[in-house]
């Protein structure tokens, strides 16, 4: 992996995006499986950071992840 | 701040709202609680299961008042514990030594935390006008996966602006970089988990 590749792999997993499995779990995000142990440290650390701003721009405090759930719950119309 | 655990009789009713003012006050706790576990494990991933858990089996909590309000965090530290020790053996990469859940609770700090939320409205302000100030194609980016909270990934939002992929996550790299040193010249200094520092 070359120092761009692993910067996007960073960012990647660094997101709040993660896909859910044919069992309904929520999956890790696959650049994860490509990162040295140091760097899935440092995107836990770039993820937390991130899911502050999120949450300090939100008008009800939630960061993506928080907003993500609360869709995944409504959208459900019931307890999954 | 409202003790987390003053929620839970509305969401144990399916009060969805009231969920979300507790996921606004637990997240970035439980988020920290897993800090230990980040080297084997996508912490993001359990955060997201461990939320939707503790909605299912919300009516299955005991509050207890020697918990001080916390017994809901608690038990999600818990549910978030289990599901990284499965997640790290399934990886085949577990841990040999797991943290405890006092070592767990210990680590989300609930005094950094009431230290954070009273900054908020600080921290708003300035990140409002450092976005303001982010060039074009880094705010554009940045702005799109705020708006999108985590529904597309980023090969779809990619998509959405006409750029490739590594384009994208490039963009985005230059907007958070610029956005923590933007904070951070206006007095507003973000430690490496995000916690708001004097």
């Amino acid at each position: 992996m070359n120092a761009r590749e692993r910067e996007a792999s960073l960012e990647a997993v660094a997101s709040a995006h993660r896909a859910v499995d044919v069992d309904g779990r929520i999956s890790a995000a696959p650049d994860f499986w490509d990162l040295s142990a140091e760097d899935r440290e440092l995107a836990h650390q770039r993820g937390s950071q991130l899911r502050r701003l999120e949450a300090a721009m939100d008008p009800e405090g939630l960061s993506c992840t928080g907003q993500r759930v609360l869709a995944m719950i409504r959208s459900a119309g019931r307890r999954l | 701040m409202t003790p987390l655990d003053h929620h839970w009789p509305a969401i144990v009713a399916g009060d969805a709202d009231a969920f979300g003012r507790w996921v606004a006050g637990a997240e970035a706790r439980l988020r920290l609680s897993l800090s230990s576990f980040a080297r084997v494990v996508d912490v993001e991933a359990v955060v997201q299961e461990s939320l939707l858990r503790m909605w299912q089996v919300a009516g299955r909590i005991e509050i207890r008042p020697e918990h001080q309000g916390e017994s809901s965090l608690r038990f999600a530290i818990r549910v978030a514990r289990n599901l990284a020790i499965d997640e790290s053996r399934r990886a085949r990469t577990s841990l040999a030594d797991p943290p405890t859940l006092e070592r767990m609770l210990e680590a989300a700090d609930p005094a950094a935390e009431t230290e954070d939320a009273a900054s908020d409205p600080i921290l708003r302000r300035a990140l409002a006008l450092c976005i303001e100030a982010l060039p074009a194609k880094p705010k554009a980016v940045f702005m799109l996966r705020l708006g999108d909270a985590g529904a597309l990934g980023d090969h779809q939002l990619a998509a959405q602006l006409k750029m490739k992929r590594n384009t994208f996550l490039q963009n985005f790299t230059r907007a958070r970089k610029y956005l923590v040193e933007c904070l951070a010249g206006r007095g507003v200094r973000l430690d490496e988990v995000g916690r708001v520092r004097p």
